[in-house]
């Protein structure tokens, strides 16, 4: 039903109607930010860089010519704007404040145990950036590793290899730190 | 626990703060304009032109060398002319 909005509202949207363009940005804004915010762990700067994102949409939208069109371009800029970011972060100098994780906001209709949520998000950031991404895709948007290689132009085998190694990795972490906690294996 | 099922708790979409779509759109509206495509008139115009200026600009530079060619001709004439005209000047002197 929203998707039918939209599609109808994409060619209106190239007309430089602001109010259309708020709508589509209401109906990506949570894929975008919550890519950003999985990835960097930091709210204040998801919100900047999804921003960012946003504002190139909008300059790019003439050129775009469906809303599926619209929601493979989101995911692969946002993608590559995060890696590209996490580079540059490398090259320079942190301060302590800026490396502590965000807290996650709330969620009353989430069941989980908010202690491994938390873990879980703080090690799916410390993976390295590719497979970050990877896992972001599989798990906040579902995509299966078919449609996570096409929407980062990545090889079908190496979507599946990360998303191995990055459970593998994620497992035994988390089995060091739920025992180091609570003194219990997985 | 199945890991697979907490990962997607544990990554499941958060919304941005509430007002986030109206300052990208404020945003949008002061910092830039979306570009619209330039038609493909425009375009075919655009490449005839750039066709037109590569076909026709070797040729006006052969013609210009070729006229400031002749017109050096035309003065190295003049002043060999002049030269012997002195020349002519001379021996008429000397046969005198």
């Amino acid at each position: 039903m929203l998707t039918q909005g939209i599609a109808a509202a994409v060619p209106q949207i190239m007309t430089d109607d602001p109010d259309r363009f708020e709508e589509l940005v209401r109906e990506h804004q949570a894929m975008v930010f919550s890519m950003a915010c999985r990835y960097l762990r930091n709210r204040a700067l998801a919100e900047e860089i999804a921003q960012d994102v946003f504002l190139q949409l909008y300059r790019k939208l003439a050129t775009l010519e469906s809303p599926e069109h619209v929601l493979h371009w989101l995911r692969w800029v946002t993608a590559h704007r995060l890696i590209d970011h996490s580079r540059q972060e490398k090259r320079r100098p942190q301060s302590p404040l800026e490396e502590a994780p965000e807290p996650a906001a709330a969620d009353p209709t989430n069941n989980a145990d908010p202690l491994l949520s938390d873990m879980l998000r703080d090690l799916v950031a410390a993976l390295p950036e590719n497979a970050r991404v990877v896992m972001i895709l599989r798990y906040q948007e579902d995509l299966d590793p078919m449609d996570i290689a096409r929407a980062l132009d990545m090889p079908v085998a190496t979507v599946k290899s990360h998303l191995q190694r990055s459970l593998a990795l994620l497992r035994d972490k988390l089995r060091d730190k739920l025992a180091r906690t609570k003194g219990v294996g997985l | 626990m199945n890991l697979d099922d907490e990962l997607r708790s544990a990554l499941r979409r958060d919304n941005p703060s509430p007002d986030f779509a109206r300052r990208v759109v404020a945003q949008a509206k002061f910092s830039a304009k979306p570009k619209k495509s330039m038609p493909r008139m425009m375009w075919a115009a655009a490449i005839a032109a750039i066709l037109a200026v590569g076909f026709t600009a070797p040729y006006e530079y052969r013609q210009m060398k070729a006229e400031r060619a002749a017109s050096d001709a035309v003065l190295a004439l003049r002043i060999t002319a002049e030269k012997l005209n002195m020349t002519r000047e001379k021996v008429l002197r000397i046969e005198n």
